[in-house]
């Protein structure tokens, strides 16, 4: 610690702090430009100068002076007072200063800090910029004549992002914050850029001109895409969500969003939204009534209830956990089935079955903030980027500012295979299984297995026969990775799961938790096993235990259950199965099948528009509750707007159901959340005010144990291509199908191939292909790059039209034949 | 008791001397000063309304009478799509004049604002155009 004093007060800060950080330890507010907490500093804006005793005769910028013991430092004084005002004059006699215009005014350091230190003339006169403004790109809009050089745009993306969109070009009073060849920005589009912008030079497009930041509500409340549950803040006014806010306060992530949380809010006032319950008449969906709609779903159920395996019921992981707790309330309590069952029935096996035979709980033994603590990061594929992209940030910054170590296994390459110092590995598709295996034994031949693992025979004796090439990599690749892994002092794996990886089931989970537990990385900080649930509440739904537990249906054999006519009332709250599970065909042809089903759904979904009975129900925005994210942290979700047209919640709708059906009915949600508490082990203690801001990891003892997992032989059909599906960056789920943002970069089916594939099967970029398989054949676009090796065609599954469903069948892997259309 | 009621007549008898103040309305009009705070009026300049939509009259207007809604015009710029004034609740105390950074919105001397109907008391912007 080192001591000094500020403004007369003493502080005591770690000796790499900033006086600037000192400062603001002590609640000293240093105005600023050019800073943002979790970027290094950079000293461009002098608006920080102060005056340190010891360094008299000159003004040091406090954000990258390093604090030392003794110091006494000023932070305003009249001279500093003057060299400011000097600094904004500087800085206006460029900026248009067009603010009645700016999207910015109102959140504008620069107009903050002008009328702090009312600068209200210029000594200086100078033409201003004229700069070409971008208009053309859909999500942020750059107007280079307002940037005022602070370079963080630049910096966040190049450091937290790693995309590297933006660099200066030109020097001096020339000087710009340009794009590659100065052109249009082609990017990931995460708007992180935008988010630290002091001034209004990048905005967000969707939000132009929507409404003044005085104006806007701001709801502080939970990302409702994928499971790595950031916080945001949205930004709503007049029942509308306009934006979603920058608050670098925001959780483990301090405020960094990827493209789907930041630019994929519009779906919750889309214009598709439903706005009335539908009832089929005649074989077409009516308007109808709430007491109506209620009416027939209340009595299909209670007739169900003489015959509960005749009902089954789907449920979203991304509903809150009181919604949930309620449905599973509703479903095995009152109607008394145990037909429920989410995610397609295997997306959430890695935690209700993997993470339970081999830690003994179904939850990830890792948590988030163990990312940046470990020393070595071992990703199961690529896509854990692409389908968690803040998780992706924390690997990146770990790598990079940490010297993390990563090492990825994957079926292709990706963002994070680029990453400094990554090794990766890949494998042959589908070969996750046996690759683990081949750790694992490889860990033991090296000797180098933990000392009284029990289980270890057993576990020798599973993996005696796993070789390097039945994962197609080889015997040295193996060797080095188990080595790495075992000597690291703190070494984790990442684990994304996800219904666009039926492969990374619980024999997957256990095969990596076995490598995690023979090197006897489990059980404490920084190391074990990470497994990323898809949604935003996956984890929610695990712990709220929506799925069988007895002999009830999982969700593909409900699927079956409604072609065979074993099931003939089936409750969807929010899946749409249609697109989202495996063999589209077979899946429609259930559903067509089944007597009554019900749907729950934000939008006339594939699904929703088969149903006999759909009700509007209500988007996260519109609702107060908790999600549990990935790294089991309960979080508050908080209603900002009132419900579209006569949506009703989810918690609405199943509670009006289970007070007709003779079931239990709560007052509101928080209700539930107290009897979550008392009924859920993990979530004991908890309380939805206690949760606060920042929520609460809740804790797990482990029982961990090897438990042998078998991979299965892949028979790699001659002539074919190995298909594998899995998330695109924009997307998640098919929710994100009906926000504006993720569609304008991201809007169609794709199949990408490896440039020696496509140039075998002539098939250019853009191009319209056939992709078809035993089970079907769709049509997609054709993507070309070396991201995806020679004999394998990646495909994500989020989209209706061309569905890539329509040719899978729940394996892991996929043998197809791709032809130009 | 007597005192004040002489008071009174005395004030009263002396009024019947003065110039009378009361304004023979319609037949006779006031004399309107200037600053007078009246209709407000929308400047036009270059065909085009001046108002940027910057909000700011919304913002400052106390009795919260003002609605604008901007859009984006042809050019990129941003214009007022919706300018809405509830005369009703209107004050006249001319906050929005003084908010306005573009010179756009003025008070004219037009004080006759008496109408039928509730609906006729929304000025839209067609109707607070300055008309030239
Ligand atoms: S565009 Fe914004 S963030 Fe980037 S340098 Fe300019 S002012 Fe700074
Ligand atoms: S989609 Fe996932 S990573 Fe992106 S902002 Fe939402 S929770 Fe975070
Ligand atoms: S203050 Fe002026 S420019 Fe701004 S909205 Fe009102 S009239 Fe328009």
């Amino acid at each position: 610690m080192v001591n000094l004093t500020i403004d007369g007060k003493q502080v005591a800060v770690e000796k790499d702090a900033t006086i600037y950080d000192a400062a603001k330890a002590c609640g000293i507010k240093i105005p600023i430009l050019c800073h943002d907490k979790k970027l290094h500093p950079f000293g461009g804006c002098r608006m920080c100068l102060v005056e340190v005793e010891q360094m008299k005769g000159r003004l040091i910028p406090s954000c990258t002076t390093p604090v030392t013991e003794g110091m006494i430092v000023q932070t305003t004084t009249d001279e500093i007072v003057k060299a400011r005002k000097l600094v904004l004059e500087l800085l206006l006699l460029k900026h248009p200063i067009d603010c009645p215009v700016c999207d910015a005014a109102g959140d504008c350091d620069l107009q903050n800090l002008t009328y702090e230190y009312k600068v209200n003339m210029n000594r200086f006169v100078d033409e201003k910029f004229n700069h070409e403004i971008d208009y053309e790109n859909p999500l942020i809009e750059r107007d280079m004549n307002r940037c005022i050089h602070c370079g963080k745009c630049a910096r966040i993306c190049d450091e937290i992002v790693s995309y590297g969109a933006y660099t200066f070009i030109n020097r001096g009073i020339e000087a710009k914050m340009g794009t590659e060849f100065d052109g249009p920005l082609n990017c990931e589009f995460c708007g992180s850029c935008v988010s630290v912008c002091p001034v209004g030079a990048l905005n967000s497009r969707p939000f132009k001109f929507k409404a003044r930041w005085w104006a806007l509500q701001k709801t502080k409340s939970v990302c409702s895409y994928c499971g790595t549950g950031c916080q945001l803040t949205l930004g709503s006014k007049d029942g509308k969500v306009l934006t979603t806010i920058y608050d670098e306060n925001q959780g483990f992530h301090n405020g960094q969003l990827c493209t789907r949380g930041r630019f994929g809010y519009q779906f919750v006032n889309s214009e598709k939204r439903l706005t009335a319950p539908l009832i089929r008449k005649n074989g077409k969906l009516q308007e109808a009534t709430w007491e109506e709609a209620l009416a027939e779903v209340t009595s299909r159920l209670s007739a169900g209830k003489s015959d509960p395996a005749s009902v089954a019921a789907l449920a979203t992981p991304r509903l809150t956990n009181e919604e949930l707790f309620l449905f599973e309330k509703l479903f095995r309590g009152t109607v008394g089935t145990d037909n429920i069952d989410h995610s397609a029935g295997y997306a959430h096996e890695a935690l209700t079955k993997g993470a339970k035979a081999s830690f003994g709980v179904t939850a990830s033994p890792a948590e988030i903030a163990d990312v940046q603590k470990s020393n070595l990061l071992l990703v199961v594929k690529s896509d854990a980027y692409e389908t968690h992209p803040v998780i992706g940030f924390e690997i990146n910054l770990g790598v990079k500012r940490k010297g993390i170590a990563l090492r990825i296994v994957s079926d292709k390459k990706g963002k994070l295979t680029r990453l400094p110092g990554a090794k990766t590995t890949v494998h042959a598709p589908g070969s996750e299984i046996a690759l683990f295996n081949a750790l694992c034994k490889s860990v033991i031949d090296q000797g180098l297995a933990a000392e009284g693992v029990a289980g270890l025979d057993a576990l020798k004796a599973a993996v005696a026969d796993a070789t390097a090439e039945k994962a197609g990599v080889t015997a040295e690749e193996i060797a080095a990775i188990a080595k790495d892994f075992a000597s690291a002092e703190k070494a984790l794996i990442i684990l994304p799961i996800g219904q666009g990886y039926p492969g990374h089931n619980a024999a997957l989970a256990n095969a990596a938790a076995n490598l995690a537990i023979l090197t006897g990385q489990v059980g404490k900080e920084g190391a074990g096993l990470l497994i990323m649930s898809e949604k935003n509440n996956s984890q929610g739904a695990v712990d709220m235990g929506i799925y069988p537990k007895g002999t009830g249906l999982n969700a593909q054999a409900i699927i079956d259950g409604c072609a065979n006519g074993n099931v003939k009332t089936l409750f969807v709250a929010g899946e749409n199965p249609v697109v989202s599970y495996p063999n589209r065909a077979k899946v429609e042809k259930a559903l067509e099948n089944v007597e009554f089903m019900v749907v729950s759904e934000l939008f006339l979904t594939e699904t929703a528009a088969m149903a006999d009975v759909v009700l509007p129900a209500c988007s996260f925005a519109e609702k107060s509750g908790t999600f549990t994210s990935l790294g089991r942290r309960v979080q508050n979700v908080r209603k900002a707007i009132p419900a579209v047209g006569l949506a009703k919640s989810d918690f609405d709708i199943l509670n009006a159901l289970s007070q007709a059906l003779g079931g239990a009915r709560y007052n509101n949600q928080g209700e539930v959340f107290t009897e979550i508490a008392a009924n859920v082990p993990a979530y004991k203690g908890l309380t939805q005010a206690g949760l606060k801001d920042e929520g609460a990891v809740y804790p797990v003892t482990l029982a961990a144990k090897l438990v042998p997992a078998a991979a299965k032989a892949s028979a790699p059909a001659a002539g074919k291509l190995a298909l594998v599906t899995g998330s695109a960056l924009y997307h998640c789920g098919t929710m994100s199908r009906f926000g504006e943002g993720p569609m304008y970069v991201c809007p169609d089916a794709y199949a990408e191939l490896n440039v020696a594939d496509a140039a075998a099967l002539k098939v250019a970029e853009g191009d319209q292909v056939t992709v078809t398989s035993g089970t079907g054949a769709v049509q997609v676009a054709a993507k070309v790059g070396k991201r995806v090796p020679q004999g394998v065609v990646f495909s994500p599954y989020h989209f209706g039209e061309g569905s890539v469903n329509t040719i899978t069948d729940g394996s892991e892997v996929t043998y197809v034949t791709v032809a130009k259309k | 008791m007597i005192m004040p009621l002489i008071k009174g007549l005395q004030i009263t008898i002396s009024h019947m001397f003065k110039k009378p103040v009361t304004l023979q309305y319609p037949t006779e009009r006031p004399d309107v000063k200037p600053g007078f705070r009246g209709l407000h009026t929308l400047n036009v300049s270059h065909d085009k309304a001046k108002c940027v939509a910057c909000y700011l009259c919304p913002t400052v207007c106390p009795a919260k009478c003002i609605t604008v809604e901007a859009g984006e015009d042809q050019n990129h710029d941003k214009y007022a799509a919706k300018y809405e004034i509830d005369m009703l609740r209107c004050i006249f105390c001319g906050y929005c004049v003084e908010a306005c950074p573009v010179d756009a919105i003025r008070m004219t001397e037009q004080f006759e604002l008496a109408n039928y109907s509730r609906a006729d008391f929304t000025y839209t912007k067609e109707r607070l155009l300055e008309k030239k």
